[in-house]
């Protein structure tokens, strides 16, 4: 008895030895290949097809022409065009470690891995656990900037949410880090960026090789650098002019009218801000859409379910079932984008005037929101932001009063009970 | 009791060991260190390969190319989408909306917004864009034309004859605006589609278009009655075509080896001069329009 006691407390540390074994010793960190768009390299994802899918060849081409271009997690190449910082680039990249003089370098691996992803495509350990899922970089869309909707966001732009971290999301401040650091780390994210949309670029140009390329990407300068490369690149270098003029806020505006004159934008045709953010503004009204992210994977589940419904034959079944799989491991559940709630207070691109007069201007790039820009006056959309910043203020002026208590039925569950109390 | 607990414990050992690797993600091929080396060095080297291949022009003249796209098996009845919001100005009257992928005119058969555009060519007739704006309207929470053309450079003219406020949403384009009741917005595409993009509104999710932007305009969509003309082309040189159908998103395979039709949805065509070919009546079997 005794002896099967004193068996059963080595059991434990047997078992988590044998299980730390079982996994090996850890390989170098790599990037991995975008499998979603190899098995569907179409910018529309709903025109997803089992003969568009790369061969294995093809894939094998992209991952040796993105190794050429970007070197590794522990060894970034950055070629010239790419117009990025080859010294901020070492402080960020590899794994945590202090240099001879003591400084860390690895900061990506130290901070924003485990959401973002080695590779920069939001699918780190913790990113299937957080809502909203963090960010994918690799498409090169970003949300919360001060540039014209499709423009890249400026230097300061990322510095600032790195500063500021994103509030309502995981997203945190990371103000406690050197002003170097952050630098440091908003370069190597625009690495990750232009890498990915390399990737992207270079798996739908397989679609457009002629039958005399044979299935393969030209290798030239000309190609790789001219026309894949450097349009991404130029994006980046060029989003400083892109930023959106803010017109001053009318001088000697009289508030509680200017609020007014919002709250009748808000809910009248010309800015039609009510159609999705609800008359409550709670962000209830079109809640069931999603983001660019979310959506591609809808089209494509759709698009299998149609495979797995409908009379295809077994190849094609079966090419629906491998794709399947490579989805349980490269994209998350999607998730509805709900419009945001304007009575909490919380703006995730920041609650600066500023801030709200970039996202009505231009819309939130990756997202439903449109821009409001050339159909809705400067003045107008000034009046827009006064009355969305007085919503999460009750009538006796204090924060957080939910005024949806107004609209709710009387007789609705919960209400009565916490009246009651 | 607990030799039965020392009984379990190896199968708990190996359930552990099963789920301690994780479910395995699918790995894509590995890269060709050695080959990404070669390629790196020839990259950074600023001599290879720099000199552009402007191609020269082949062939001289211009010629039409005509033709017309019949659906060759029974029109299905369109389905009714499905409308909740705005029904006022959505569905006046009880009105229905219906599934516009598939236009089939009932007397002819003629196969609506097929289109075609040319890949490449080494002459262009008109060098600029037109200046006079495409017109893009929307009636009753739908789009009124489902596909539509434009040079890049052209501007388009996004309308709402709606009383109530759109969106209008041009996918991987800057193009997301509202557009308010009965207004419009100017959208000039800068950049050249490949396939046609998708053109939503996410106020009305059933809304749903396609545009296609080419920078040398030329790019016809079928009409109503299926068919098309694509005027100026450049004679004298091989030309390859993509076709394109809202239900083929990954290209209209026929079988037309006289056209030298390939799997991508692809057609060559050399054109003589001055002349209006007509490549007369190509037929879409359903199997070709099964994709969404």
């Amino acid at each position: 008895m005794m002896q099967a006691r004193s068996l059963l407390s080595v059991v434990p540390v047997v078992a988590m030895v044998l299980a730390m074994a079982g996994c090996g010793p850890t390989p170098p960190a790599s990037f991995r290949l975008n499998m979603v768009e190899a098995v569907s390299p179409t910018a529309e994802k709903d025109s997803v097809a089992s003969d568009q899918e790369l061969t294995p060849e093809q894939q094998k081409q992209v991952a040796t022409i993105l190794l050429a271009m970007f070197g590794t997690p522990d060894e970034p190449v950055c070629l010239p065009e790419a117009g990025l910082d080859p010294a901020k680039l070492r402080l960020a990249a590899g794994p945590v470690r202090s240099d001879i003089v003591g400084r860390k370098n690895g900061l990506f691996r130290e901070h924003c891995v485990h959401c973002h992803g080695i590779t920069g495509d939001g699918l780190g350990p913790t990113a299937a656990f957080l809502n909203p899922y963090p960010r994918d970089y690799r498409p090169g869309i970003f949300k919360f900037k001060s540039t014209e909707r499709a423009d890249k966001p400026t230097h300061p732009d990322l510095v600032r949410v790195l500063n500021n971290g994103i509030p309502g999301t995981s997203m945190p401040s990371f103000a406690l880090l050197s002003p170097i650091e952050v630098v440091a780390l908003v370069e190597y994210v625009k690495y990750l960026s232009i890498r990915g949309e390399t990737e992207l670029a270079l798996m739908r140009q397989f679609f457009e090789l002629d039958e005399e390329d044979k299935g393969r990407l030209s290798e030239t300068r000309e190609f790789l650098i001219a026309e894949v490369l450097e349009p991404i690149a130029a994006k980046w270098t060029t989003a400083a002019d892109a930023v959106i003029e803010v017109p001053a806020m009318p001088a000697n505006l009289d508030l509680a009218a200017s609020i007014e004159k919002g709250r009748e934008l808000f809910y009248g045709d010309k800015a039609n801000c009510v159609k999705c953010h609800g008359v409550t503004s709670l962000g209830d009204g079109q809640a069931n859409d999603y983001d660019d992210w979310s959506k591609n994977i809808v089209k494509i589940d759709t698009k299998l379910d149609g495979i797995a419904t409908g009379d295809a034959d077994a190849k094609e079944r079966q090419w629906a079932a491998e794709f399947r799989q490579v989805l349980a491991g490269d994209a998350l559940k999607p998730r509805t984008i709900p419009p945001r709630n304007l009575r909490q207070g919380i703006y995730r691109g920041g609650r600066r005037p500023v801030d709200l007069y970039y996202r009505i201007h231009a819309g939130i790039n990756g997202a439903p929101m449109p821009a409001a820009k050339g159909t809705v006056a400067p003045e107008d959309i000034w009046h827009i932001i006064n009355y969305v910043r007085s919503l999460p203020y009750g009538l006796d002026g204090e924060l957080g009063a939910d005024r949806s208590v107004a609209v709710r039925p009387a007789s609705a569950p919960g209400l009565a009970s916490r009246e009651e109390k | 009791m607990d030799a039965s607990i020392t009984r379990i414990i190896p199968l708990m050992v190996l359930a552990a060991l099963a789920a301690g690797c994780g479910p395995g993600r699918v790995v894509g091929p590995v890269a060709d260190a050695a080959a990404a080396a070669t390629l790196r060095t020839a990259l950074l080297s600023s001599e290879a390969g720099k000199a552009a291949t402007e191609s020269a022009p082949v062939g001289t003249g211009w010629a039409t190319l005509k033709g017309r796209f019949l659906f060759a098996g029974t029109p299905v009845e369109r389905t009714v989408l499905v409308v909740d919001k705005d029904m006022e100005f959505c569905s006046p009257h009880g009105m229905k909306l219906y599934d516009q992928s598939l236009r089939i005119d009932p007397s002819t058969k003629g196969l609506a917004d097929v289109v075609l555009f040319l890949r490449k060519s080494t002459r262009v007739k008109e060098a600029s864009p037109p200046s006079e704006p495409l017109v893009f309207d929307q009636k009753n929470c739908e789009f009124i034309t489902p596909v539509f053309a434009s040079r890049v450079g052209q501007p388009v003219d996004v309308r709402n004859s709606d009383m109530t406020g759109h969106n209008t949403n041009i996918a991987t384009t800057p193009f997301n605006q509202s557009i308010p009741a009965q207004g419009s917005a100017i959208y000039k595409p800068a950049s050249e589609t490949g396939m046609p993009i998708s053109v939503t509104c996410n106020i009305h999710p059933w809304m749903k278009a396609y545009a296609v932007f080419r920078k040398d305009g030329y790019v016809a969509v079928s009409s109503v009655d299926g068919s098309f003309e694509l005027p100026d082309l450049p004679a004298g040189e091989p030309l390859e075509f993509q076709v394109w159908h809202p239900r083929a998103a990954a290209g209209l395979k026929l079988d037309r080896p006289d056209l030298k039709w390939n799997p991508k949805g692809r057609f060559q065509i050399t054109l003589e001069p001055d002349v209006l070919k007509d490549i007369g009546t190509l037929e879409v079997p359903a199997a070709a329009l099964s994709g969404s």
